[in-house]
């Protein structure tokens, strides 16, 4: 058996190099090196000896995903299924969630997303590889993988392709391909659907699958998620508990609901070293804060039950990270390294601002209900400049500290030796 | 109080000169290659801005809106001078610009090499004269709220240009397709920052009544704003046929 995969290998690293140079030569290799390693190295320059390179990181990244994704097709049918005969009285995990039903549900509905992400977006990196004459790059894996579990259950497939589209050619190849772009392209995908196709995306009859059929149906539960039912001050309807919205049994976006499982997720990227503790810590802290401050404001009776903002406003500040997009997005979406800040003390200011704004737009904004894809793409805008000017203050200190070491006086020994210790 | 931190926020983040309006884009797009000089230029907006909105609200308050003359005497209240707007509100903005030119050619000799062309330019920037006609069509009540329009709506222009300047030298090195080079993709790095600044579409502009549904609001809001346009349109049409039949 070994010895047959041997010479598949070796035969396909023979067609490699038979087709080196030519034109479809990209298209081979990337599947080539999707099945074996490859067999070349780099030739020139200083190495860095590491056992990681793009297409592990990418793999460990949908490792930590792939939990959300089999949760969020069993999440699927049980959204339906309860939508249609009421939720179940005495939940049990095995007997109501993970059974088979729902999770045809998810064969059906979710699998298509999947399949239609990875499709177009493959192809449209393919084309452009063959076009410019470069490797295709890893940088879709991730990006597809995170494409459905973001966008709500019922989205055609064909407007999810055009997002696809979009998303990849202008988020991201006009960049010069993966590693270039400047706004996550999942994020801009999901943008350019919430703007161009804004009924698809929010409203209460998108988030559970036929929900739109069912509307006006007699006892049709509607599917509204909790950000949903808090921005029109009707939280007390909810008959969510906690629990439900910490494990994920809520209505949302495909994966954006189980926080527990994202919890491990970010969890075991973090232990793996491929996304910033800095960025989900600092963006944790940021969306406290503001949930506080909202807290504090609804406290001190500034804002009154008949404002539009109560509903939300009075929501736990703790709870806001276990419903909606939050979780999600933090683990996930912020820590993405090509267009998050790239420097230790710039991705705190990155990840507190992606917090605090989320937050801040979930409540005040009428317009969105839900705003942690905006907020990361505002910082992805701006983490070029808080790099830029956190190098700045680096430079600048490290110029004062040379210049504090170079004009040492001569006769006090004893803190020209002070000096020197603190320069090196 | 509130009032002006509402206008503030709104003018920097919602209204925002580039994102929201296009406004002031020619040296948005050109001046923008490095940080340093489009901290210069977004500077010098700021403060074109914050003299010359105030300055124009007096001059709209004071000499040019329906009956300001009024204040020489009850003979002169019938008096619209308004069609004088655009050629006084260019005389006060170049004459600051030609003020900070000098000035900055006096302190910072190699910031006035780097603006080059585009420091004189400013009196012709769509931004600054846009600051003192969106002052005149919003109605701004007050003196010191036409001052706090001015530095703010700077202050977004200024975060825009500084934005995208750390994005172009970012991407100084990326591996963009020849034809898209230079202008290209910067008009697309614009057009993803727009997206960016969507985040704060829509804040701050209903009260504590009922929420309307969010789409619905959004075209509410477009359709009050081209009404606003259409009204201004209309009374500016009425006040060049007075001129002309007077």
């Amino acid at each position: 058996m070994s010895d047959k995969r041997l010479t598949l290998k070796k035969r396909l690293h023979i067609i490699k190099h038979h087709f080196r140079g030519k034109k479809m030569a990209p298209a081979f290799n990337a599947f080539h090196t999707f099945l074996f390693t490859p067999d070349e190295t780099t030739h020139n320059g200083s190495h860095v000896r590491a056992a990681d390179d793009l297409k592990r990181t990418m793999n460990t990244v949908i490792m930590a995903l792939v939990p959300v994704l089999v949760f969020s097709m069993f999440n699927a049918g049980y959204q339906h299924y309860s939508a249609i005969n009421g939720f179940p009285q005495n939940f049990s995990l095995m007997d109501d969630f993970l059974t088979w039903d729902n999770f045809w549900i998810g064969i059906i509905k979710v699998l298509p997303l999947l399949v239609v992400s990875y499709g177009v977006g493959l192809l449209v990196e393919f084309i452009f590889a063959v076009i410019k004459g470069h490797e295709v790059e890893e940088g879709y894996l991730v990006t597809g993988m995170l494409v459905p579990l973001i966008v709500p259950i019922d989205t055609p497939l064909w407007m999810l392709a055009v997002a696809v589209v979009f998303g990849v050619v202008i988020g991201k190849e006009v960049f010069g391909g993966t590693g270039m772009n400047i706004l996550n392209p999942a994020l801009t995908i999901r943008a350019f659907l919430f703007f161009a196709y804004p009924t698809w995306m929010s409203g209460d009859k998108v988030w559970v699958y036929q929900a739109v059929e069912r509307a006006g149906g007699p006892d049709a539960i509607s599917g509204e998620t909790i950000l949903g039912y808090l921005a029109q001050n009707k939280g007390a309807e909810m008959s969510y508990s906690v629990s439900d919205m910490f494990f994920g049994f809520i209505p949302g976006s495909v994966g954006e609901t189980p926080t527990f499982l994202i919890l491990l997720g970010g969890l075991f990227l973090i232990f793996s070293k491929i996304a910033s503790w800095r960025i989900m810590l600092s963006a944790v802290i940021g969306s406290l804060v503001m949930g506080l401050i909202f807290n504090g404001v609804v406290d001190q009776g500034w804002i009154g039950e008949t404002s539009k903002f109560y509903g939300l406003m009075s929501f736990p500040f703790w709870q806001h990270l276990i419903v909606g997009g939050l979780a999600f997005g933090i683990v996930y979406m912020a820590t993405d390294p090509v267009t998050g800040a790239q420097t230790n003390r710039g991705k705190w200011f990155y990840g507190f601002f992606i917090g605090f704004l989320s937050v801040m737009i979930r409540v005040f904004n009428p317009a969105y209900p839900e705003g942690v894809f905006l907020a990361i793409l505002l910082m992805n805008v701006f983490a070029p400049t808080i790099d830029h000017y956190v190098v700045r203050g680096n430079i600048k200190r490290r110029m004062k500290r040379l210049k504090n070491a170079t004009i040492l006086p001569k006769d006090s020994e004893g803190k020209a030796n002070e000096l020197q210790a603190e320069t090196v | 109080m509130l009032e002006h931190i509402e206008l503030f926020f709104k003018s920097i983040f919602i209204d925002n000169m580039v994102f929201a309006v296009f406004l002031g884009m020619c040296s948005y797009l050109a001046v923008s290659k490095k940080v340093a000089t489009a901290v210069g230029l977004g500077a010098a907006v700021i403060f074109v801005l914050a003299v010359t909105v105030p300055l124009n609200w007096l001059l709209d308050q004071y000499l040019l809106r329906d009956g300001a003359l009024v204040w020489l005497g009850p003979e002169y209240a019938d008096y619209n001078l308004s069609f004088l707007s655009f050629i006084l509100f260019i005389a006060t903005i170049a004459t600051m610009v030609q003020l900070v030119e000098i000035v900055v050619e006096k302190f910072s000799p190699s910031l006035y090499n780097s603006l080059g062309i585009f420091l004189p330019l400013i009196a012709v920037n769509c931004a600054i004269l846009g600051g003192s006609l969106f002052m005149q069509s919003r109605d701004i009540q007050s003196l010191g709220l036409a001052f706090n329009y001015g530095v703010s709506s700077g202050i977004g222009w200024f975060l825009a240009i500084l934005a995208i300047a750390a994005i172009r030298e970012k991407i100084r090195y990326s591996n963009v397709p020849a034809p898209l080079r230079g202008l290209g993709i910067t008009f697309i790095i614009t057009g993803l920052m727009g997206i960016g600044f969507q985040s704060f579409g829509g804040m701050l502009t209903g009260g504590d009544d009922a929420a309307p549904a969010p789409v619905e609001e959004t075209t509410a809001e477009k359709t009050k704003e081209k009404k606003e346009i259409n009204k201004e349109i209309d009374s500016k049409e009425v006040s060049y046929n007075d001129a002309i039949n007077d």
